[in-house]
């Protein structure tokens, strides 16, 4: 009876033991990482974004383009697309009626994507005014030395 | 839109627009020289010359396509034929301070609104040569003359892309109809600009009894 138990007891282990482990073949394992969805953003200088731009997508192998694949964005002025399996350097070019853009994409740097160190708006105004305040009195100095180099003439 | 960016027309485009603007920019300035006194008018120069660089930073939304302010027929009524210099020099800073508009394309730039300000001063000056009636007839063609530059540089501008072979994502017809709103606004401006600048300061205007650029 004792012995009955303890068998009984082990079968059940065993199938316990066996409905809870997976099947594992022996096979070699593949692992493949790939980035489904890539997305770019395009906007004119001061932020409005760009709408219903064509976009045209290069591949880059070996230093070789080549087109991949073609689009417009949308109104956030966004577009995504699929890698290529085995590409990691894309070209992206965006024209919209005579504004044109273009960006290398490298998938393979990891990190974070580049900070926008773009100065604000303001500031390139006041530098603007700046050169323009500069080219004046450059100017205003050139015509001076020029009258009084003939005022000096004359007195000759 | 009107600023063409780098890499989107072919080069002999681009060279003649260089070519086009250094040719006028000396003309301009050489005739300036010749008949008055250019240190005088520095600073009107500069003035509107800013007004002009930062005008193309108001930029009205459409939907189909973005336009911005371009001021060039009120440079052309107010600097006479130193504007062409004069929007070279803010095409220029634009280009490098905003990004707007490429670096290489500064000269068909300059062609695309500068010529139309030049024609904008023939039509302000002929007009209010022309008639009688002084102040009214001469902040009309002010408005006139403003808002005919606008259209002009469309038709440099929609000329230059044809010239490349370049195809627009928005129809020609579009652009044209999207800067109707432009010209309005130029026009309104250039009218309010001509009409205050008789009453306080009537020699900045190249006209009769105004500015000695004639």
């Amino acid at each position: 009876m004792n012995k009955l138990n303890w068998l009984s007891i082990l079968i059940l282990l065993l199938i316990l033991a066996m409905s809870l482990t997976h099947t594992v073949s022996a096979h070699r394992v593949h692992v493949e990482s790939q980035i489904n969805e890539i997305q770019i953003k395009s906007w004119y200088g001061g932020g409005e974004s760009i709408e219903k731009a064509d976009v045209k997508v290069y591949t880059i192998e070996n230093g070789k383009e080549e087109i991949y694949i073609e689009g417009t964005t949308d109104e956030d002025g966004a577009y995504n697309f699929s890698p290529k399996m085995g590409v990691s350097e894309y070209r992206v070019v965006v024209k919209s009626d005579g504004h044109r853009g273009d960006k290398t994409i490298n998938l393979s740097d990891t990190g974070l994507p580049e900070q926008n160190n773009e100065d604000p708006i303001y500031t390139k105004i006041i530098s603007g005014f700046g050169y323009l305040a500069g080219l004046a009195g450059a100017g205003m100095l050139y015509m001076n030395w020029k009258r009084y180099n003939k005022g000096e003439e004359k007195n000759n | 839109m009107v600023h063409i960016s780098d890499g989107v027309l072919s080069f002999p485009v681009v060279a003649f627009g260089w070519v086009l603007s250094f040719i006028i920019i000396g003309v301009t300035l050489w005739w300036s020289e010749k008949h008055g006194d250019i240190a005088e008018q520095i600073p009107k120069l500069s003035v509107i010359t800013a007004a002009f660089f930062v005008a193309s930073l108001i930029h009205i939304p459409l939907g189909f396509t973005s336009v911005h302010l371009m001021l060039n027929g009120i440079v052309g009524v107010i600097l006479g034929i130193l504007s062409f210099p004069a929007i070279f020099t803010g095409v220029s800073l634009q280009a490098f301070l905003f990004q707007h508009g490429g670096v290489t394309t500064i000269g068909i730039n300059t062609v695309i609104l500068g010529i139309p300000a030049l024609i904008s001063y023939g039509i302000f000056k002929t007009g209010v040569k022309r008639l009688p009636f002084r102040n009214k007839i001469e902040s009309l063609f002010g408005g006139i003359s403003g808002g005919f530059a606008v259209i002009i540089s469309v038709v440099f501008l929609v000329f230059s892309f044809m010239l490349t072979g370049e195809e627009l994502t928005t129809p020609a017809s579009l652009i044209a109809i999207g800067h109707i709103p432009i010209m309005i606004i130029e026009g309104l401006v250039a009218v309010s600009i001509v009409a205050f600048l008789l009453k306080v300061k009537p020699e900045l205007l190249p006209v009769k009894g105004g500015g000695k650029n004639e």
